[in-house]
């Protein structure tokens, strides 16, 4: 029987959302009766995302070395191929974050093998098995399979979707890496943290957006607004982050992040070919612009052509009533 | 101190894209950019020099139109460019490519690799890190700051909700990010000189390579097809006066698509 490793990654007291929806994947080709499939998690492990994890697998493994204390892609990378080497694991299955999409090109030259990055889907059914992946900023997919072994694959949040969780939970297995000391050259001396727990956007079921159409910074309120009120994160164009209007951290594009959320609303947004490369696996847009031409719509399922000014305050207090807040 | 920097020529993000006859090959508008993140990666090479001295050295797998990449770095003030052309390099996976480029790499002493954090084409953000492994260094991925003393880097990264400060022993790879610096224009003064500049180039036997090392049949993972994406159906525009068509909006989203 061929050997799934899911690599899981905590967010908060829980585990990722994104793992465990390579979990319920995972679950789904252990009931086809071909795959056996371990979660694996590196360095500390809190109880309780512990006793989250186990209800989405059969087993657990907990990789734990000195060096993994803190977070290096030299170290997590050493420690996760040396694992999949220990235990012949035929594919490695991992959400498409910022961390795994750090270290995993590593475990795969470690492994002597490839990675299908930031997959928006998979065809487990066929032989070889293929997985799809956007490509040009989503203008073209490509499927691709493997030629070499253990397959990795990180996956797209929100690409798949979470399964039931299993009555019964599964076991639990510490593994050492034993990697040497000296041999990770990487050390992290600082951490701040600014916008603790908050949803990130990679992650996000729902973002509300704002674009140069918005004015100033401080009009960014509305869109706060209506994104509280419905428990969205807020996005923001190439344009308002250059002005200094918000954070990097919440770009979505082409050279910030790429977003697949349930339901995306942008207001003031033209659609520069930059921002619509970063959300268009979204899978309901509302895009809302005084200009009936801009290239939003092309993107939009639904559009307003009107002032944000006076949308979007409506749309908030309409969401209010009906959602009694 | 020596740094290597890693660039890619791309197709114009707003290049045409179509998929060939046989489904397997890709037919692209010839329109062609330096890859975004990779300019960061120049400029942050070229400040380095600036301040501990040494040469920069930029680095392309590709075929002939990929110079215009090198002049560029050149052109911004680069002292050395190689291009690593051979048929056997292309069409190769991330693991193909960064096999290729790290033998480039190693055929002369560096301290420092800088590359852009992904390629905006193919968006596979692998070669990077491959290229550090295949090395056996350290690298730190989508960096904001470099400072660089006594044989150490200390860089800052953007992580989830917050920043971490890393420090790491030279040589190491670090991927650039948006942030990082804001790139200069090249004088015309390095435009001129770009142009007359010598482009040195490696093929794979140059680097030590076999053929079936690198490119398509050196690569783990192999494109089966190629197919467009869905198109999204028609926008449907909601009428009427902004409070009204905000109301029909929130109906839509919560009775009809139920996202909300």
């Amino acid at each position: 029987m061929d050997k799934i490793l899911v690599f899981v990654e905590a967010k908060g007291d829980g585990p990722r959302k994104v793992s465990l929806e390579l979990l319920s994947e995972g679950l789904k080709l252990v009931g086809s009766g071909q795959f056996s499939m371990e979660a694996v998690f590196l360095g500390k492990l809190p109880g309780t995302v512990k006793g989250k994890i186990l209800h989405y697998t059969e087993k657990l493994i907990h990789v734990t070395d000195p060096a993994l204390e803190n977070y290096t892609a030299e170290g997590y990378a050493m420690a996760l191929a040396g694992y999949a080497r220990e235990t012949g694991a035929k594919m490695i299955l991992a959400g498409a974050t910022q961390r795994a999409r750090d270290f995993l090109p590593r475990v795969a030259v470690l492994l002597q093998t490839g990675i299908a990055s930031d997959v928006t889907g998979a065809n487990w059914d066929s032989n070889p098995m293929t997985f799809i992946r956007p490509m040009y900023g989503g203008r073209v997919l490509a499927e691709v399979s493997f030629s070499a072994y253990p397959a990795i694959v990180t996956a797209r949040p929100n690409s798949f979707g979470v399964g039931a969780s299993l009555a019964q939970k599964g076991e639990f297995a510490e593994f050492q890496a034993g990697i040497s000391p000296g041999q990770v050259k990487t050390s992290v001396i600082k951490r701040e943290e600014t916008t603790l727990g908050k949803v990130d956007l990679t992650e996000a079921d729902l973002i509300v957006a704002g674009g140069r159409g918005l004015k100033a910074a401080e009009n960014f309120r509305l869109i706060e607004e209506l994104a509280r009120t419905i428990g969205a994160t807020v996005g923001a164009t190439r344009a308002v982050v250059d002005a200094k209007w918000r954070d990097q951290a919440d770009q979505v594009g082409k050279s910030g992040k790429t977003v697949s959320p349930k339901l995306y609303m942008g207001a003031g947004i033209s659609g520069a070919i930059h921002h619509i490369m970063g959300m268009d696996t979204a899978k309901v847009v509302l895009a809302i612009n005084n200009d009936p031409h801009a290239i939003i719509f092309n993107y939009a399922n639904y559009g307003i052509v009107g002032d944000l000014f006076e949308v979007l305050p409506a749309m908030t207090e309409e969401l209010r009533n009906r959602l009694g807040k | 101190m020596n740094v290597v920097v890693l660039v890619k020529q791309i197709p114009d993000p707003e290049a045409l894209v179509a998929i060939g006859g046989d489904g397997v090959s890709l037919d692209i508008e010839q329109k062609f950019a330096m890859n975004l993140f990779d300019e960061f990666a120049i400029e942050e090479a070229l400040r380095i020099k600036a301040k501990h001295a040494g040469k920069v050295k930029v680095i392309t797998l590709g075929s002939r139109k990929a110079i215009e990449a090198l002049r560029t770095g050149i052109a911004m003030g680069a002292d050395e460019a190689v291009l690593l052309e051979d048929e056997a390099f292309l069409a190769g996976d991330g693991y193909a490519t960064a096999l290729v480029l790290s033998r480039a790499i190693a055929k002369e002493p560096f301290d420092i690799i800088l590359c852009g954090r992904q390629a905006i084409d193919d968006d596979r953000g692998e070669v990077g890190p491959m290229v550090a492994q295949f090395l056996g260094l350290p690298h730190v991925g989508g960096i904001l700051k470099l400072d660089v003393a006594d044989g150490r880097a200390v860089a800052e990264v953007a992580v989830e909700g917050g920043k971490e400060t890393v420090e790491v022993q030279l040589p190491a790879l670090f991927t650039a990010q948006k942030g990082l610096n804001e790139p200069r224009v090249p004088l015309i003064t390095g435009v001129m000189r770009a142009m007359k500049a010598q482009i040195a180039r490696a093929t794979a036997a140059d680097l030590g390579l076999a053929t079936a090392q690198a490119g398509r049949p050196g690569s783990k993972v192999k494109v089966v097809q190629y197919s467009p994406p869905k198109k999204k159906p028609a926008v449907q525009i909601i009428p009427g006066a902004p409070r009204e068509a905000a109301i029909e909006a929130v109906r839509i989203l919560m009775d009809v698509e139920r996202v909300l």
